[in-house]
Protein backbone atom coordinates (compact mmCIF):
# COMPACT_ATOMS: atom_id res chain seq x y z
CA UNK A 1 0.00 0.00 0.00
CA UNK A 2 1.25 3.48 -0.85
CA UNK A 3 1.55 5.67 2.20
CA UNK A 4 -0.77 8.64 2.03
CA UNK A 5 0.56 11.98 3.21
CA UNK A 6 -1.10 12.87 6.46
CA UNK A 7 -3.60 15.65 6.09
CA UNK A 8 -6.60 16.96 7.86
CA UNK A 9 -9.56 17.54 5.54
CA UNK A 10 -11.38 20.82 5.89
CA UNK A 11 -14.62 20.36 7.78
CA UNK A 12 -17.31 19.52 5.24
CA UNK A 13 -20.59 21.41 5.09
CA UNK A 14 -23.24 19.52 7.01
CA UNK A 15 -25.19 18.54 3.93
CA UNK A 16 -22.27 17.69 1.64
CA UNK A 17 -22.31 14.16 0.27
CA UNK A 18 -19.88 12.59 -2.17
CA UNK A 19 -22.08 9.60 -3.01
CA UNK A 20 -21.74 8.93 -6.73
CA UNK A 21 -25.09 9.46 -8.42
CA UNK A 22 -25.78 8.45 -12.02
CA UNK A 23 -28.60 10.48 -13.54
CA UNK A 24 -30.12 8.82 -16.62
CA UNK A 25 -32.57 10.90 -18.67
CA UNK A 26 -32.86 11.51 -22.41
CA UNK A 27 -33.87 15.13 -21.98
CA UNK A 28 -30.95 17.44 -21.45
CA UNK A 29 -33.22 19.95 -19.68
CA UNK A 30 -34.35 17.24 -17.20
CA UNK A 31 -30.76 16.22 -16.52
CA UNK A 32 -29.80 19.82 -15.84
CA UNK A 33 -32.79 20.34 -13.58
CA UNK A 34 -32.06 17.19 -11.58
CA UNK A 35 -28.35 18.08 -11.46
CA UNK A 36 -29.05 21.47 -9.99
CA UNK A 37 -31.47 20.01 -7.40
CA UNK A 38 -28.81 17.49 -6.37
CA UNK A 39 -26.05 20.10 -6.20
CA UNK A 40 -28.10 22.45 -4.10
CA UNK A 41 -28.75 19.57 -1.70
CA UNK A 42 -24.99 19.09 -1.31
CA UNK A 43 -24.34 16.20 -3.72
CA UNK A 44 -21.13 16.85 -5.61
CA UNK A 45 -20.36 13.60 -7.40
CA UNK A 46 -22.86 13.41 -10.25
CA UNK A 47 -22.57 11.54 -13.53
CA UNK A 48 -25.00 11.76 -16.47
CA UNK A 49 -26.20 9.49 -19.27
CA UNK A 50 -28.58 10.43 -22.10
CA UNK A 51 -30.00 6.99 -22.87
CA UNK A 52 -29.91 3.32 -21.76
CA UNK A 53 -26.82 2.31 -23.73
CA UNK A 54 -24.87 5.24 -22.40
CA UNK A 55 -26.15 4.48 -18.89
CA UNK A 56 -24.67 0.97 -18.99
CA UNK A 57 -21.39 2.35 -20.38
CA UNK A 58 -21.19 4.87 -17.54
CA UNK A 59 -22.14 2.13 -15.06
CA UNK A 60 -19.39 -0.17 -16.30
CA UNK A 61 -16.77 2.57 -16.33
CA UNK A 62 -17.47 3.50 -12.74
CA UNK A 63 -20.17 1.87 -10.62
CA UNK A 64 -22.27 4.55 -8.97
CA UNK A 65 -23.66 4.42 -5.42
CA UNK A 66 -27.17 5.02 -6.70
CA UNK A 67 -28.95 5.44 -10.06
CA UNK A 68 -31.77 7.80 -10.89
CA UNK A 69 -33.36 6.28 -13.95
CA UNK A 70 -35.90 7.50 -16.51
CA UNK A 71 -38.07 4.89 -18.22
CA UNK A 72 -38.85 6.14 -21.71
CA UNK A 73 -35.62 6.69 -23.63
CA UNK A 74 -34.34 6.06 -27.19
CA UNK A 75 -32.09 3.02 -28.01
CA UNK A 76 -32.63 1.29 -24.65
CA UNK A 77 -35.32 2.05 -22.09
CA UNK A 78 -35.07 2.14 -18.31
CA UNK A 79 -36.57 -1.33 -17.85
CA UNK A 80 -33.78 -2.90 -19.90
CA UNK A 81 -31.12 -0.88 -18.07
CA UNK A 82 -32.46 -1.98 -14.72
CA UNK A 83 -32.68 -5.61 -15.85
CA UNK A 84 -29.11 -5.55 -17.21
CA UNK A 85 -27.71 -4.06 -14.02
CA UNK A 86 -29.32 -6.73 -11.88
CA UNK A 87 -28.76 -9.71 -14.17
CA UNK A 88 -25.73 -9.00 -16.30
CA UNK A 89 -23.72 -6.95 -13.80
CA UNK A 90 -25.14 -8.67 -10.71
CA UNK A 91 -25.15 -5.36 -8.92
CA UNK A 92 -27.41 -4.47 -6.00
CA UNK A 93 -26.90 -0.72 -6.46
CA UNK A 94 -30.12 1.11 -5.54
CA UNK A 95 -32.09 2.13 -8.67
CA UNK A 96 -34.67 4.89 -8.29
CA UNK A 97 -37.04 4.95 -11.24
CA UNK A 98 -38.78 8.14 -12.28
CA UNK A 99 -42.37 7.39 -13.09
CA UNK A 100 -45.61 9.30 -13.43
CA UNK A 101 -48.12 8.69 -10.66
CA UNK A 102 -50.86 7.64 -13.09
CA UNK A 103 -48.79 4.95 -14.80
CA UNK A 104 -49.66 2.08 -12.48
CA UNK A 105 -48.61 -0.74 -14.79
CA UNK A 106 -45.28 0.89 -15.49
CA UNK A 107 -44.64 1.28 -11.78
CA UNK A 108 -45.27 -2.39 -11.10
CA UNK A 109 -43.10 -3.44 -14.04
CA UNK A 110 -40.28 -1.20 -12.79
CA UNK A 111 -40.07 -3.24 -9.58
CA UNK A 112 -40.23 -6.49 -11.55
CA UNK A 113 -37.24 -5.34 -13.56
CA UNK A 114 -35.20 -4.62 -10.45
CA UNK A 115 -36.04 -1.07 -9.37
CA UNK A 116 -35.43 -0.34 -5.69
CA UNK A 117 -37.91 2.50 -5.39
CA UNK A 118 -39.87 5.05 -7.41
CA UNK A 119 -39.71 8.82 -7.52
CA UNK A 120 -42.46 10.83 -9.10
CA UNK A 121 -42.07 12.44 -12.46
CA UNK A 122 -42.12 15.38 -12.96
CA UNK A 123 -39.45 15.66 -10.30
CA UNK A 124 -40.40 16.96 -6.87
CA UNK A 125 -37.13 18.26 -5.38
CA UNK A 126 -37.99 17.51 -1.75
CA UNK A 127 -39.15 13.96 -2.43
CA UNK A 128 -36.21 13.21 -4.72
CA UNK A 129 -33.63 14.29 -2.13
CA UNK A 130 -35.37 12.46 0.72
CA UNK A 131 -35.55 9.22 -1.20
CA UNK A 132 -31.97 9.50 -2.45
CA UNK A 133 -30.66 10.08 1.05
CA UNK A 134 -32.72 7.20 2.43
CA UNK A 135 -31.35 4.71 -0.09
CA UNK A 136 -27.78 6.00 0.06
CA UNK A 137 -27.82 5.68 3.86
CA UNK A 138 -29.35 2.24 3.66
CA UNK A 139 -26.64 1.12 1.25
CA UNK A 140 -23.90 2.54 3.43
CA UNK A 141 -25.35 0.77 6.44
CA UNK A 142 -25.44 -2.54 4.59
CA UNK A 143 -21.87 -2.03 3.35
CA UNK A 144 -20.76 -1.27 6.91
CA UNK A 145 -22.47 -4.39 8.23
CA UNK A 146 -20.94 -6.49 5.48
CA UNK A 147 -17.47 -5.22 6.32
CA UNK A 148 -18.10 -5.87 9.99
CA UNK A 149 -19.41 -9.36 9.31
CA UNK A 150 -16.44 -10.17 7.09
CA UNK A 151 -14.01 -9.02 9.73
CA UNK A 152 -15.74 -11.04 12.44
CA UNK A 153 -15.74 -14.09 10.21
CA UNK A 154 -12.05 -13.73 9.54
CA UNK A 155 -11.32 -13.35 13.23
CA UNK A 156 -13.47 -16.35 14.13
CA UNK A 157 -11.78 -18.36 11.41
CA UNK A 158 -8.36 -17.63 12.78
CA UNK A 159 -9.53 -18.39 16.35
CA UNK A 160 -11.01 -21.64 15.04
CA UNK A 161 -7.58 -22.63 13.75
CA UNK A 162 -6.09 -21.90 17.15
CA UNK A 163 -8.71 -24.01 18.86
CA UNK A 164 -8.35 -26.91 16.45
CA UNK A 165 -4.61 -26.92 17.13
CA UNK A 166 -5.33 -27.68 20.81
CA UNK A 167 -6.60 -31.07 19.73
CA UNK A 168 -4.19 -33.75 18.60
CA UNK A 169 -4.15 -35.20 15.11
CA UNK A 170 -4.47 -38.90 14.39
CA UNK A 171 -0.73 -39.69 14.17
CA UNK A 172 -0.04 -37.86 17.45
CA UNK A 173 -2.76 -39.88 19.16
CA UNK A 174 -1.43 -43.11 17.63
CA UNK A 175 2.07 -42.32 18.87
CA UNK A 176 0.71 -42.28 22.40
CA UNK A 177 -1.80 -45.14 22.29
CA UNK A 178 -0.24 -47.73 19.95
CA UNK A 179 2.82 -48.47 22.12
CA UNK A 180 0.38 -48.87 25.03
CA UNK A 181 -1.79 -51.58 23.55
CA UNK A 182 -4.65 -49.33 22.52
CA UNK A 183 -5.93 -47.27 19.67
CA UNK A 184 -8.28 -44.32 19.55
CA UNK A 185 -10.57 -42.68 17.03
CA UNK A 186 -11.61 -39.09 17.60
CA UNK A 187 -14.10 -36.60 16.22
CA UNK A 188 -14.58 -32.96 17.14
CA UNK A 189 -16.76 -30.37 15.43
CA UNK A 190 -17.84 -27.05 16.97
CA UNK A 191 -21.41 -25.95 16.25
CA UNK A 192 -20.18 -22.66 14.83
CA UNK A 193 -16.44 -22.18 14.28
CA UNK A 194 -15.66 -21.93 17.98
CA UNK A 195 -16.85 -24.42 20.55
CA UNK A 196 -16.69 -25.34 24.19
CA UNK A 197 -15.73 -28.98 23.81
CA UNK A 198 -12.19 -30.10 24.41
CA UNK A 199 -10.51 -33.48 24.42
CA UNK A 200 -6.96 -34.63 24.96
CA UNK A 201 -4.92 -37.80 25.09
CA UNK A 202 -1.54 -37.58 26.79
CA UNK A 203 1.16 -39.90 28.03
CA UNK A 204 1.69 -40.25 31.75
CA UNK A 205 4.53 -42.79 31.79
CA UNK A 206 5.65 -45.74 29.69
CA UNK A 207 2.65 -47.82 30.78
CA UNK A 208 -0.12 -45.26 31.07
CA UNK A 209 -1.89 -42.55 29.15
CA UNK A 210 -4.72 -40.21 30.08
CA UNK A 211 -7.93 -39.55 28.16
CA UNK A 212 -9.76 -36.31 28.89
CA UNK A 213 -13.04 -35.09 27.49
CA UNK A 214 -14.52 -31.78 28.60
CA UNK A 215 -17.63 -29.82 27.69
CA UNK A 216 -17.73 -26.20 28.80
CA UNK A 217 -21.22 -24.81 29.45
CA UNK A 218 -22.80 -22.75 26.71
CA UNK A 219 -21.31 -22.61 23.27
CA UNK A 220 -19.69 -20.13 20.93
CA UNK A 221 -17.03 -17.61 21.84
CA UNK A 222 -17.44 -17.53 25.62
CA UNK A 223 -17.37 -21.32 25.86
CA UNK A 224 -14.31 -21.38 23.59
CA UNK A 225 -12.47 -18.87 25.76
CA UNK A 226 -13.23 -21.04 28.79
CA UNK A 227 -12.01 -24.09 26.85
CA UNK A 228 -8.68 -22.32 26.22
CA UNK A 229 -8.40 -21.45 29.91
CA UNK A 230 -9.21 -24.99 30.95
CA UNK A 231 -6.70 -26.41 28.48
CA UNK A 232 -4.01 -24.25 30.00
CA UNK A 233 -4.96 -25.20 33.55
CA UNK A 234 -4.96 -28.89 32.62
CA UNK A 235 -1.55 -28.67 30.96
CA UNK A 236 -0.02 -26.90 33.93
CA UNK A 237 -1.79 -28.96 36.55
CA UNK A 238 0.45 -30.11 39.36
CA UNK A 239 -2.12 -32.62 40.56
CA UNK A 240 -1.38 -36.33 40.27
CA UNK A 241 -2.46 -37.25 36.74
CA UNK A 242 -2.64 -40.94 37.70
CA UNK A 243 -5.44 -40.18 40.18
CA UNK A 244 -8.43 -39.03 38.06
CA UNK A 245 -10.66 -38.07 41.00
CA UNK A 246 -8.04 -35.92 42.61
CA UNK A 247 -6.98 -34.51 39.26
CA UNK A 248 -10.55 -33.40 38.42
CA UNK A 249 -11.06 -32.00 41.93
CA UNK A 250 -7.98 -29.84 41.52
CA UNK A 251 -9.06 -28.66 38.10
CA UNK A 252 -12.54 -27.89 39.43
CA UNK A 253 -11.08 -25.79 42.23
CA UNK A 254 -9.04 -23.82 39.75
CA UNK A 255 -12.03 -23.32 37.47
CA UNK A 256 -14.14 -22.20 40.43
CA UNK A 257 -11.75 -19.31 40.92
CA UNK A 258 -11.92 -18.05 37.36
CA UNK A 259 -15.35 -18.94 35.97
CA UNK A 260 -18.45 -16.81 36.48
CA UNK A 261 -21.17 -18.45 38.62
CA UNK A 262 -23.25 -19.57 35.66
CA UNK A 263 -20.38 -21.23 33.80
CA UNK A 264 -19.06 -24.71 34.48
CA UNK A 265 -17.63 -27.77 32.76
CA UNK A 266 -18.54 -31.42 32.55
CA UNK A 267 -15.69 -33.89 32.22
CA UNK A 268 -14.57 -37.47 31.93
CA UNK A 269 -10.98 -38.27 32.79
CA UNK A 270 -9.59 -41.79 32.58
CA UNK A 271 -6.15 -43.36 32.88
CA UNK A 272 -5.45 -46.50 30.89
CA UNK A 273 -2.72 -48.78 32.27
CA UNK A 274 -1.24 -51.46 29.99
CA UNK A 275 0.19 -53.45 32.87
CA UNK A 276 -3.22 -54.77 33.93
CA UNK A 277 -5.39 -53.32 31.11
CA UNK A 278 -7.27 -51.22 33.65
CA UNK A 279 -9.06 -47.96 33.16
CA UNK A 280 -9.26 -45.79 36.25
CA UNK A 281 -11.65 -42.92 35.70
CA UNK A 282 -13.74 -40.23 37.31
CA UNK A 283 -16.69 -38.31 35.94
CA UNK A 284 -17.94 -34.78 36.45
CA UNK A 285 -21.37 -34.88 34.86
CA UNK A 286 -20.26 -36.35 31.54
CA UNK A 287 -22.70 -38.27 29.34
CA UNK A 288 -22.81 -42.01 30.06
CA UNK A 289 -19.84 -43.77 28.38
CA UNK A 290 -20.77 -46.97 26.58
CA UNK A 291 -18.50 -50.01 26.80
CA UNK A 292 -18.87 -52.97 24.48
CA UNK A 293 -16.90 -55.94 25.69
CA UNK A 294 -15.10 -58.17 23.20
CA UNK A 295 -17.58 -60.91 24.17
CA UNK A 296 -20.55 -58.71 23.17
CA UNK A 297 -21.65 -57.64 26.64
CA UNK A 298 -22.56 -53.98 26.94
CA UNK A 299 -21.94 -51.85 30.02
CA UNK A 300 -22.86 -48.25 30.78
CA UNK A 301 -20.31 -46.44 32.88
CA UNK A 302 -21.29 -43.91 35.50
CA UNK A 303 -19.63 -40.58 34.68
CA UNK A 304 -21.99 -38.52 36.79
CA UNK A 305 -20.43 -36.18 39.29
CA UNK A 306 -20.59 -32.57 40.36
CA UNK A 307 -20.02 -30.32 37.37
CA UNK A 308 -16.64 -28.61 37.64
CA UNK A 309 -16.14 -24.99 38.63
CA UNK A 310 -19.26 -24.63 40.80
CA UNK A 311 -17.65 -24.77 44.20
CA UNK A 312 -14.39 -25.58 45.91
CA UNK A 313 -13.45 -28.93 47.44
CA UNK A 314 -15.77 -31.00 45.32
CA UNK A 315 -15.24 -34.73 45.57
CA UNK A 316 -14.79 -36.94 42.53
CA UNK A 317 -14.92 -40.69 43.01
CA UNK A 318 -12.42 -42.94 41.22
CA UNK A 319 -13.77 -46.04 39.54
CA UNK A 320 -11.71 -48.88 38.18
CA UNK A 321 -12.60 -50.97 35.19
CA UNK A 322 -10.76 -54.08 34.02
CA UNK A 323 -10.56 -54.32 30.24
CA UNK A 324 -9.56 -56.97 27.74
CA UNK A 325 -8.30 -56.88 24.17
CA UNK A 326 -11.21 -56.14 21.85
CA UNK A 327 -13.15 -54.12 24.44
CA UNK A 328 -14.29 -50.82 23.01
CA UNK A 329 -15.32 -47.72 24.94
CA UNK A 330 -17.21 -44.80 23.45
CA UNK A 331 -17.23 -41.32 25.00
CA UNK A 332 -19.31 -38.52 23.52
CA UNK A 333 -20.66 -35.06 24.25
CA UNK A 334 -24.37 -34.38 24.74
CA UNK A 335 -24.84 -33.03 21.21
CA UNK A 336 -24.95 -36.65 20.06
CA UNK A 337 -28.30 -37.37 21.73
CA UNK A 338 -29.89 -34.06 22.73
CA UNK A 339 -32.29 -32.37 20.34
CA UNK A 340 -33.56 -29.01 21.52
CA UNK A 341 -35.54 -28.30 18.38
CA UNK A 342 -37.72 -31.35 18.95
CA UNK A 343 -37.36 -32.22 22.65
CA UNK A 344 -39.29 -35.45 22.17
CA UNK A 345 -36.79 -36.54 19.50
CA UNK A 346 -33.88 -36.73 21.93
CA UNK A 347 -32.30 -40.17 22.32
CA UNK A 348 -32.30 -42.00 25.63
CA UNK A 349 -29.07 -43.58 26.88
CA UNK A 350 -30.47 -46.99 25.89
CA UNK A 351 -31.34 -45.86 22.36
CA UNK A 352 -27.98 -44.19 21.82
CA UNK A 353 -26.15 -47.13 23.35
CA UNK A 354 -27.88 -49.48 20.89
CA UNK A 355 -26.69 -47.28 17.99
CA UNK A 356 -23.14 -47.21 19.36
CA UNK A 357 -23.04 -50.97 19.75
CA UNK A 358 -24.54 -51.54 16.30
CA UNK A 359 -21.87 -49.27 14.82
CA UNK A 360 -19.14 -51.16 16.63
CA UNK A 361 -20.51 -54.48 15.39
CA UNK A 362 -20.93 -53.40 11.78
CA UNK A 363 -18.05 -53.38 9.31
CA UNK A 364 -16.39 -49.96 9.46
CA UNK A 365 -17.07 -47.84 6.38
CA UNK A 366 -15.67 -44.39 7.16
CA UNK A 367 -14.32 -45.22 10.59
CA UNK A 368 -16.24 -45.58 13.82
CA UNK A 369 -16.98 -41.92 14.59
CA UNK A 370 -18.31 -41.03 11.13
CA UNK A 371 -20.26 -44.28 10.91
CA UNK A 372 -21.85 -43.51 14.28
CA UNK A 373 -22.76 -39.95 13.24
CA UNK A 374 -24.42 -41.33 10.11
CA UNK A 375 -26.35 -43.84 12.18
CA UNK A 376 -27.54 -41.16 14.63
CA UNK A 377 -28.21 -38.25 12.24
CA UNK A 378 -28.84 -40.16 9.01
CA UNK A 379 -25.89 -38.42 7.34
CA UNK A 380 -23.00 -36.19 8.37
CA UNK A 381 -24.69 -32.79 8.85
CA UNK A 382 -22.94 -29.63 7.65
CA UNK A 383 -23.38 -28.24 11.11
CA UNK A 384 -24.43 -29.58 14.47
CA UNK A 385 -26.76 -27.76 16.87
CA UNK A 386 -24.10 -27.97 19.58
CA UNK A 387 -20.40 -28.83 19.79
CA UNK A 388 -19.88 -32.52 19.16
CA UNK A 389 -17.03 -34.70 20.38
CA UNK A 390 -16.79 -38.46 20.03
CA UNK A 391 -13.87 -40.54 21.32
CA UNK A 392 -13.50 -44.29 20.91
CA UNK A 393 -10.89 -46.28 22.77
CA UNK A 394 -10.15 -49.88 21.82
CA UNK A 395 -7.87 -52.25 23.69
CA UNK A 396 -5.58 -54.10 21.27
CA UNK A 397 -4.20 -57.64 21.54
CA UNK A 398 -0.88 -57.82 23.37
CA UNK B 1 -39.25 -20.99 27.96
CA UNK B 2 -42.21 -19.39 29.71
CA UNK B 3 -42.47 -18.65 33.37
CA UNK B 4 -45.11 -17.79 35.90
CA UNK B 5 -44.44 -16.30 39.30
CA UNK B 6 -46.72 -16.99 42.26
CA UNK B 7 -46.12 -14.98 45.40
CA UNK B 8 -49.20 -16.43 47.15
CA UNK B 9 -47.86 -18.73 49.87
CA UNK B 10 -44.91 -18.72 52.23
CA UNK B 11 -42.47 -19.42 49.44
CA UNK B 12 -42.15 -17.64 46.14
CA UNK B 13 -42.97 -20.10 43.40
CA UNK B 14 -41.57 -19.85 39.90
CA UNK B 15 -43.01 -22.19 37.29
CA UNK B 16 -40.77 -22.75 34.30
CA UNK B 17 -42.29 -24.37 31.22
CA UNK B 18 -40.91 -25.46 27.86
CA UNK B 19 -37.22 -25.70 27.05
CA UNK B 20 -34.68 -23.78 29.14
CA UNK B 21 -31.67 -22.93 26.97
CA UNK B 22 -29.13 -20.28 26.12
CA UNK B 23 -31.80 -18.36 24.19
CA UNK B 24 -33.66 -17.66 27.43
CA UNK B 25 -30.72 -15.88 28.99
CA UNK B 26 -32.30 -12.41 28.87
CA UNK B 27 -35.77 -13.50 29.98
CA UNK B 28 -34.41 -15.48 32.88
CA UNK B 29 -32.87 -12.33 34.34
CA UNK B 30 -36.34 -11.28 35.47
CA UNK B 31 -36.75 -14.61 37.26
CA UNK B 32 -33.43 -14.07 39.04
CA UNK B 33 -34.51 -10.57 39.99
CA UNK B 34 -37.96 -11.67 41.19
CA UNK B 35 -36.31 -14.23 43.48
CA UNK B 36 -33.78 -11.85 44.97
CA UNK B 37 -36.36 -9.04 45.37
CA UNK B 38 -39.01 -11.30 46.88
CA UNK B 39 -40.11 -10.87 50.49
CA UNK B 40 -40.11 -14.66 51.00
CA UNK B 41 -37.05 -16.35 52.46
CA UNK B 42 -37.55 -19.35 50.18
CA UNK B 43 -38.00 -19.61 46.45
CA UNK B 44 -39.18 -22.76 44.78
CA UNK B 45 -38.36 -23.25 41.11
CA UNK B 46 -40.93 -25.68 39.77
CA UNK B 47 -39.64 -27.67 36.78
CA UNK B 48 -42.68 -29.90 36.32
CA UNK B 49 -43.42 -28.37 32.93
CA UNK B 50 -39.78 -27.99 31.88
CA UNK B 51 -39.15 -30.38 29.03
CA UNK B 52 -35.43 -29.97 28.44
CA UNK B 53 -32.54 -28.00 29.86
CA UNK B 54 -29.12 -27.33 28.36
CA UNK B 55 -25.88 -26.38 30.07
CA UNK B 56 -26.73 -22.68 29.82
CA UNK B 57 -30.08 -23.48 31.47
CA UNK B 58 -28.30 -25.18 34.36
CA UNK B 59 -26.07 -22.11 34.50
CA UNK B 60 -29.15 -19.91 34.93
CA UNK B 61 -30.37 -22.03 37.85
CA UNK B 62 -26.92 -21.72 39.43
CA UNK B 63 -27.06 -17.96 38.95
CA UNK B 64 -30.53 -17.70 40.50
CA UNK B 65 -29.34 -19.77 43.46
CA UNK B 66 -26.23 -17.63 43.90
CA UNK B 67 -28.13 -14.33 43.79
CA UNK B 68 -30.72 -15.68 46.22
CA UNK B 69 -28.01 -16.84 48.63
CA UNK B 70 -26.44 -13.41 48.51
CA UNK B 71 -29.84 -11.93 49.40
CA UNK B 72 -30.10 -14.36 52.33
CA UNK B 73 -32.64 -16.68 50.71
CA UNK B 74 -32.88 -20.34 49.85
CA UNK B 75 -33.77 -21.80 46.49
CA UNK B 76 -34.97 -25.31 45.87
CA UNK B 77 -35.85 -27.14 42.69
CA UNK B 78 -39.03 -29.19 42.44
CA UNK B 79 -40.89 -31.34 39.97
CA UNK B 80 -38.01 -32.25 37.66
CA UNK B 81 -38.62 -35.30 35.51
CA UNK B 82 -37.44 -36.85 32.26
CA UNK B 83 -34.53 -35.09 30.56
CA UNK B 84 -34.29 -32.38 33.22
CA UNK B 85 -34.10 -34.92 36.04
CA UNK B 86 -31.40 -36.87 34.18
CA UNK B 87 -29.32 -33.74 33.68
CA UNK B 88 -29.66 -32.90 37.38
CA UNK B 89 -28.65 -36.42 38.39
CA UNK B 90 -25.73 -36.53 35.96
CA UNK B 91 -24.40 -33.11 36.96
CA UNK B 92 -25.10 -33.54 40.69
CA UNK B 93 -26.47 -30.01 40.77
CA UNK B 94 -28.39 -31.15 43.86
CA UNK B 95 -25.11 -30.81 45.78
CA UNK B 96 -25.44 -27.07 45.17
CA UNK B 97 -29.17 -26.39 44.88
CA UNK B 98 -31.45 -28.57 47.03
CA UNK B 99 -33.82 -30.69 44.96
CA UNK B 100 -37.17 -31.64 46.47
CA UNK B 101 -39.38 -34.21 44.87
Amino acid sequence: MVAQPAHTPAPAPVDSDNARILVVDDLRSSRMLIGSVLKSAGFSNIDYAGDGIEALERFEAHEPDIILLDIVMPRMDGFEVSHAIRNRFKSDVPILVQSGVQEAEQRVRAFDMGATDLVSKPINAGELISRLRLHIERRRLIARLQRYQKRMEEELHSAEGMQMSLMKEGPEVDAITQPRQARMETFYRPSYKLGGDLWDVFEIDEHRFGVLMVDLSGHGVSAAINAFRLHMLAERSEADATDPGQWLARLSDELYEILPIEHFATAFYGVFDTRDLSLTFAGAGAPTPVLRRANGNVEHLDASGLIMGCRSNGHYENQRLMLQPGDRLCLYSDALYENFDTPDGALSVEELSALIVATMEADAVDGFTIDLIKRVFGSVPDSFPDDLTILMLEVLPA
Amino acid sequence: MDYKIDQGGDALKVYISGVLTFDDHERFKSVVKAISDSASATAEIDLTETKMIDSAGIGMLLLANDRAKKAGKDVRLTGASGHVLKVIQLSKVDEIIPVAS
